[in-house]
């Protein structure tokens, strides 16, 4: 079984990765046969997703829903998932490479950061025994994954003179992510009265969390009322996404808090 | 007059409000880099987040007033107008009750060993008193020696009489009138037997890390720690919680030099000098207890169920059409 989702990691960060250079090759290019390439490339990649969360659930005996490595890999099956509906929604594949590239590098965080962490088996810690896991950890997966995507289709639209990514399609994306960050930060809210005993800590995840939320919610005002649009906008969804690495990342491997979990 | 208006107006707009967002956000990003433990209880950092309140109260209050009109002009945008309202509204509730919890809310730490009652008064001031009893500590393990949940069984008096009992554990905590209890934390007293400076043996419940002098000799001895599962490979540290080879970590001081180290298992007769015996018997567990009373609490729970029903009805309708005349409106109403 350690071996067995060892595979299936490297196998996911080839697939992804291969993904994105194909997407790029085809972009650049304009062949049709890497870009088909490329779809089905993600395509395998996702079913390996949700193979690797199937057999990590099987070695924990539990929903993968704890430490960093498990996280991760829902935000990518999320981000993938929602990236492909986009492709098949909008019929455009522009932002391909991107937003694979973001999904590979973070499964290459599981292989150089958080080693070990898929194999063992280990069992929830009596603060994470609560039906609030489920929801606050897989709504902050849906956020996630929104803003990645919505990064992604940014980082596209500045990187390109002509582009057929438009600021609505960045702008409701966002706005998804925006909810469901503000259901999790809410649900952690409750879970934390309940288990720590205070709705709100300044600890550093929240915090985070918050700032990240601010951001956002800066870029949907100017966006929706004073019309921002175009590269300032994108900047600010792009600089939203670093905030949201950043509280991924940064927190649990810089400063240290309650939500130390891995 | 003139000054009133121009400043109410200055408060009241979203620009401000947003000017106060960055700055709130600036002000987090470093505080908790740098200051982590002290920042966010400054007054600075209340003030900015006080006067944001402000902002999103009149800012709202705006909103709401011209809503009507607002609605007549584009019957389809109710939904979103409402959720919009709802959503900063369920904000300022949030911050109104953060701000109760600020100026009336309590909260404390209570240690209770088995058997032993705490009148809860004594931590945070009760308009009827009453007292905690601990019945029972109870660590729960998983198969691999981790600490599956920890459970204090707890019984409430009032001037003596049984008035409820309860199972306090992480995540789900006691809430009796208000005051709510919550497992924190635990630890663990030394029984020892030794003979004391009077002469008389005893058995005493030493705190972790405290010293006994017993009787001849000039030595005396630190109690150091309780290791559940003691393996040399690990030191000091336990190699899992649960106790599956107890030891007690004692030090042995002459003239306050440290001669001596030693892991005693209970009962073991340990020698400290010639003839001067101390034992181990046992640990008492004692359970630690979060107390916390929050006025503001309903604020902050009904603020936050209106900001999430807001946040989705606002943001998750389909947009409108017309885009550009929206834009240009909107610009007129915020200044």
């Amino acid at each position: 079984m350690k071996l067995l989702i060892t595979v299936i990691i490297y196998a996911l960060f080839i697939a992804y990765l291969l993904g994105a250079v194909l997407y790029f090759i085809g972009n650049k290019s304009g062949k049709k046969q890497a870009l088909s390439t490329a779809s089905l490339m993600v395509k395998i990649g996702l079913v390996l997703n949700i193979a690797a969360l199937i057999v990590r659930t099987m070695i924990a005996g539990r929903l993968p829903l704890a430490n960093s490595g498990e996280f991760t890999l829902w935000f990518t099956v999320v981000t993938v998932a929602l990236y492909l509906y986009y492709e098949a929604k909008a019929k455009m594949r522009e932002a391909g490479g991107a937003v694979m590239l973001i999904s590979a590098l973070l499964v290459g965080s599981i292989i150089v950061l958080m080693k070990g962490q898929l194999g063992e088996a280990t069992p929830l810690m009596p603060a994470l025994k609560s039906p609030w896991l489920t929801i606050h950890v897989l709504t902050a997966a849906v956020a996630y994954a929104c803003f990645a995507l919505a990064a992604g289709l940014a980082i596209m639209q500045l990187a390109k003179a002509e582009t057929k990514i438009t600021d609505e399609i960045i702008h409701r994306i966002v706005a998804g992510g925006f909810v469901m960050l503000s259901l999790t930060i809410v649900f952690g809210a409750v879970w934390a009265e309940q288990a720590w005993g205070s709705y709100w800590s300044w600890d550093p995840k929240e915090t985070w969390a918050l700032i990240t939320w601010i951001i956002y919610a800066l870029y949907l005002h100017l966006h929706r009322r004073l019309g921002w649009k175009g590269k300032t906008a994108s900047k600010m969804v792009i600089a939203g996404f670093v905030l949201v690495l950043f509280t991924f990342f940064g927190v649990n491997y810089l400063l240290s808090g309650l939500h130390s979990y891995a | 007059m003139e000054i009133l208006k121009k400043v109410y107006r200055y408060l009241s707009s979203m620009k401000t409000g947003l000017v106060l967002l960055v700055l709130v956000g600036s002000a987090a990003a470093v505080g908790s880099a740098f200051l982590p433990d002290v920042f966010f209880n400054t007054w600075l950092f209340k003030l900015l987040l006080i006067i944001l309140s402000v902002n999103m109260v009149l800012c709202t209050a705006n909103r709401f007033i011209l809503l009507k009109s607002r609605l007549k002009k584009n019957r389809n945008k109710w939904f979103r107008e409402i959720g919009n309202l709802l959503l900063h509204a369920g904000i300022v509730f949030i911050l109104a009750g953060l701000l109760v919890y600020a100026f009336y809310g309590q909260n404390g730490q209570i240690a209770i060993r088995t058997g032993d009652t705490v009148d809860v008064s004594q931590i945070i001031a009760l308009k009827e008193p009453f007292s905690l009893r601990l019945d029972d500590f109870k660590v729960e393990y998983n198969e691999d020696g981790s600490p599956s949940q920890y459970n204090s069984y707890v019984t409430v008096l009032e001037s003596g009489i049984t008035k409820d009992d309860a199972v306090i554990s992480v995540n789900h905590p006691l809430n009796y009138r208000g005051v709510k209890f919550y497992q924190q934390s635990y630890g663990y007293l030394i029984k020892t037997k030794y003979t004391n400076d009077t002469g008389s043996e005893v058995e005493e419940l030493i705190k972790e890390g405290n010293f006994i002098k017993p009787e001849g000799t000039e030595r005396t001895v630190k109690v150091f720690r309780y290791i559940p599962n003691f393996d040399p490979n690990h030191g000091m540290v336990t190699k899992t919680m649960r106790p599956d080879n107890p030891r007690i970590i004692f030090s042995v001081y002459e003239d306050k030099q440290l001669i001596g180290v030693g892991a005693a298992q209970f009962d073991e007769r340990v020698e400290i000098d010639e003839n001067v015996y101390v034992v181990f018997p046992a640990v008492e567990p004692y359970t630690i207890l979060k107390v916390k009373s929050d006025p503001g609490l309903p604020l902050a729970f009904w603020g936050g169920g209106m900001f999430m029903i807001g946040v989705t009805m606002a943001l998750l309708a389909a947009p409108s059409q017309g885009k550009k005349t929206e834009s240009i409106d909107s610009n007129r109403e915020m200044r």
